[in-house]
């Protein structure tokens, strides 16, 4: 799968901006199946604080994923949005809380330090977008956790 | 618990070929030592080891031909180093002849070929060798072994330990007396009237030789009206179907949702519906063979079983058109097998036994399948002398008090406990190591269910009851806390009314059937919400049961159940989940993991509950992360048995010996040490009394895991201070891992 070795979001492509509380993340296109508009989830009881649920997608069963918890920080507090992501392991639902965008990517402005993510971008005049590293942080160790 | 698949066993095979090589050229340059110099106590010590160490890792690895040969070779150096058998040149020519026996054998058997009569050979000629007849008196093998050679066989092993004969008042559920006939008054009252079958499909002499073609279906040739094609070909079929099924009624609700019509009202959309479910019918079809298919392997079991111990015992099948699934077929032969074999080596009672009580020389046992709804029902069924409750309740009550209290049929279901079947069932001719504990286990794997009714004198049956096909799971939707969860309908009990709780011990408990059963509700269970007054549904683990309160019962359903995905780490709690017709998602939940959860909220310990289900897959649980030591001078046996436990979550440390294994002690302190009998320099007993001397290792469980199965060995080892005894064979981890937890769970 191209999206596991390929960096996640490179300048000058199409990215996608997925707004979560009031960070902004952008997400390579590869990676990206599509957009979900409020997702139907069904909570999943015993399952990791970080797995919200599971929802249906033309019958396929895709765990939707608290996108904060996952990056280590504050839980979302509503679930809008779910973007289809393509991972090592299968699809995974991520929670945006406002309408992704999609937008290309400027050169990079610094690399981040959060695990999970790569490089950070400024898109528009003032507005950051931390890349995902969708492969390191949808691993299952990192969602059990 | 999944059993290694067939390239593990394989592997295994393999490397047991290779140290089983060196074992037999070890035993050939001592062999020739002692032929030199004479009477050397040590040396046949340690060729009797080889021999054993060889005939434990073939059970182990599932070569019993190859086993066989191997005990007899043990058998014959057993009689030397008691003296009771010079050694000379015709003992040493035996010795020869069974270690190329072995050899030729070994290969065969990895290569997956009949080796069958040539071990019978091998083995009748080591058997004579013991009783001191020459090769020419070789018997004609195998149907009219003469009773010269079978003497020397260890007399059959009882059932429970000896059931005497005697009828037991009070029996629960009385069934007719055996008819002078023979016929099993028990399949009658059963259910299984109709005419008599003749014994066996026409194919079965052909299936004998290769039990796995009758039912494999390998070796079939394509004709012009058949295709062969490789069953994945048919499961994606199957698969593809079910999708598409599942996507029609998705299409059928966008249509009432979007465009106002209803479905149902659209000619093309019935027949669309119509056509998929044909099809699906006609794809699960393609997966069905004959129930019976089983039945030449079955029979042949019989007859080898009947004649090593000395009985007669007629195999008599019915429900020759009752099909099944084959995948679920695949894991009833192992479960069948090991019930068929109980029932001649446990039921049916040696002639002169019978006579006695007035019975047919020649005992029944019979097979019968039928279909009833969705279920397929099998019965093994025996005229014998049935099961005495007395003796299972009493061997029950060693390790559980309230086992005494039990009426008969609740007391008869203790048979099906890993403690008792492991420690009432030491010798075995059919006790290959696999108790009914095993049986019960593997049946679950298939969502299926056991029952046995017992009459003393007059027979035994045990009736399973599996679904057709796993494709769909008949399953109790709930309502809990505002989610809806599907349950599945073989693992409910009972459905109890709302009804008060009584506290016992500081546990909520209700009564089912005059027992207490735990109760608590669903919602506080799964951490979704609190107690409700609703009804309970009373679900059964493979050894517990629980009430589980919910909000509502709202109807039965078939779902189609997936897996949640790798993404998610497996949770004990719930099984999987399907897609309903509206697009929603509704979760299955699994009852062993419920139950255990459920314990664990009791004691209080939510970090515990945390802990066993946290993260599996990419490192052990803690709480698993127990440690055994696996001792056994016999590489394949450790390997075998380091790769179950490991796969199980455990932690593993090796030793040769005794010496090297109190050594291993001293270094880490091991959570429970297994344990091997026959071993160099120091043997398992030794191990077991050093372990039990040193007040370290005061409360380290000691099992001894071994394939001599004698009573005055297992006298010895519970002596010496084991909490287990384990007769080792095939492959039964299900056995070893139970009796393993149990242990570790009661030190905990």
């Amino acid at each position: 799968m191209a999206s596991v070795t390929a960096p996640s979001a490179v300048p000058g492509q199409l990215a996608l901006l997925v707004p979560v509380g009031r960070d902004t993340y952008a997400l390579s296109l590869d990676t990206v199946r599509e957009v979900v508009v409020e997702p139907r989830v069904t909570q999943l009881p015993t399952a990791p604080p970080v797995v919200l649920g599971v929802f249906n997608i033309r019958g396929d069963i895709v765990p939707l994923l608290d996108t904060g918890l996952l990056l280590g920080l504050s839980p979302v507090m509503e679930q809008p949005y779910a973007v289809l992501v393509e991972t090592p392991h299968g699809v995974a639902g991520l929670v945006a809380t406002d309408m992704p965008l999609t937008v290309r990517l400027s050169e990079s402005v610094g690399h981040s330090d959060m695990e999970g993510t790569t490089e950070t971008y400024l898109v528009g005049d003032t507005r950051l977008a931390v890349a995902l590293d969708i492969p390191t942080l949808l691993s299952p160790a990192r969602i059990s956790r | 618990m999944s059993p290694p698949d067939q390239t593990s066993e394989a592997d295994f095979q393999r490397l047991f070929a290779a140290e089983a090589e060196g074992r037999l050229d070890t035993l050939v340059d001592q062999l020739l030592e002692l032929e030199k110099g004479g009477s050397n106590p040590e040396l046949v010590a340690s060729l009797f080891r080889e021999a054993h160490t060889i005939k434990g890792g073939a059970a182990v690895v599932g070569m019993p031909h190859v086993a066989r040969v191997a005990h007899a070779l043990e058998d014959l150096l057993e009689e030397v180093r008691r003296d009771r058998r010079a050694v000379d040149a015709p003992l040493i020519d035996a010795v020869l002849a069974g270690v190329d026996g072995i050899r030729t054998l070994i290969p065969l058997a990895v290569a997956g070929k009949d080796h069958e009569q040539a071990a019978f050979d091998a083995e009748q000629r080591l058997r004579l060798a013991v009783s001191g007849a020459s090769a020419a008196e070789a018997p004609a093998p195998p149907a009219a072994a003469p009773p010269a050679a079978v003497a020397v066989q260890p007399p059959p092993p009882p059932l429970a330990e000896n059931p005497p004969l005697r009828s037991e008042p009070g029996m629960a559920p009385p069934m007719a007396a055996a008819s002078p006939a023979g016929a099993s008054p028990i399949a009658t009252a059963a259910g299984f009237e109709g005419g008599s079958s003749p014994p066996g499909p026409p194919s079965e002499n052909a299936a004998a030789a290769d039990p796995l073609a009758a039912y494999g279906g390998t070796g079939r040739s394509s004709t012009a009206e058949t295709v062969q094609m490789p069953v994945h070909r048919v499961d994606d079929l199957v698969r593809l179907i079910g999708e598409a099924s599942a996507a029609t009624l998705r299409l059928g609700s966008a249509l009432l949702e979007r465009l106002g019509r209803d479905p149902s009202s659209l000619t093309e959309y019935r027949d669309l519906v119509r056509s998929l479910n044909e099809l699906q019918e006609l794809a699960l079809h393609a997966r069905m063979i004959p129930v019976m298919s089983l039945a030449p392997r079955l029979r042949r079991a019989v007859r080898d079983l009947a004649r090593e111990t000395g009985k007669q015992v007629r195999f008599e099948t019915r429900g020759e058109d009752a099909e099944i699934d084959r995948g679920v077929l695949d894991r009833l032969a192992d479960p069948l097998l090991h019930l068929v074999r109980n029932a001649v080596d446990h039921g049916i009672e040696p002639p002169d036994e019978r006579r006695l009580h007035s019975k047919p020389l020649e005992g029944i046992i019979r097979l019968h399948a039928m279909q009833l709804g969705s279920e397929v029902v099998i019965a093994v069924s025996d005229d014998g002398r049935g099961i005495n409750v007395s003796r299972v309740r009493e061997a029950a009550g060693l390790t559980d008090a309230s086992a005494i209290q039990m009426d008969d049929e609740a007391a008869l279901y203790l048979i099906f406990r890993s403690g008792l079947s492991t420690a009432t069932r030491v010798t075995g001719v059919s006790g290959r190591g696999v108790g009914l504990d095993a049986v019960r286990a593997s049946l679950n794997a298939v969502r299926g269910r056991i029952e046995v009714r017992s009459d003393p004198g007059a027979g035994t049956e045990f009736r399973i009851a599996v679904p057709i096909t796993m494709a769909t799971l008949r399953c109790l939707v709930v309502h809990s806390a505002g989610q809806t969860f599907a349950i599945p309908l073989h693992s409910v009990r009972a459905v109890l009314p709302p009804q008060p709780s009584t506290t016992v011990g500081g546990r909520a408990m209700t009564m089912l059937d005059g027992r207490p059963v735990p109760i608590s509700s669903l919602a506080s269970v799964l951490g979704t919400g609190n107690g409700t007054d609703g009804p309970a549904v009373v679900v059964a683990g493979l050894t517990r049961s629980h009430a589980l309160k919910v909000d509502d019962l709202v109807d039965q359903r078939d779902v189609v159940v997936k897996g949640l995905g790798e993404l998610i780490p497996p949770l004990p709690a719930v099984a999987g989940a399907g897609v309903q017709p509206d697009g929603s998602i509704l979760l299955v939940l699994e009852a062993a993991g419920l139950i255990e959860r459920a314990r664990r909220m009791e004691s209080g310990d939510r970090a515990s509950i945390a802990a066993a289900e946290g993260p599996q897959r990419e490192q052990p649980a803690p709480h698993r992360a127990a440690s055994i030591l696996v001792v056994d001078d016999a590489l394949t046996v450790r390997e075998l048995q380091r790769s179950i436990f490991e796969n199980a979550g455990y932690r593993v440390q090796v030793a040769n010996n005794g010496e090297e294994a109190l050594a291993r002690m001293s270094e880490e302190r091991p959570d429970l040490v297994l344990t091997d009998v026959q071993m160099p320099r120091m043997d398992g007993f030794e191990l077991t009394e050093s372990i039990r001397k040193q007040s370290a290792f005061a409360n380290v469980p000691v099992i001894i895991l071994t394939s001599r199965a004698s009573d005055e060995d297992r006298r010895r080892g519970l002596e010496a201070g084991a909490d287990g005894y384990i007769v080792k064979s095939g492959f039964d981890q299900g056995a070893l891992l139970t009796a393993v937890e149990r242990l570790l769970g009661a030190e905990r």
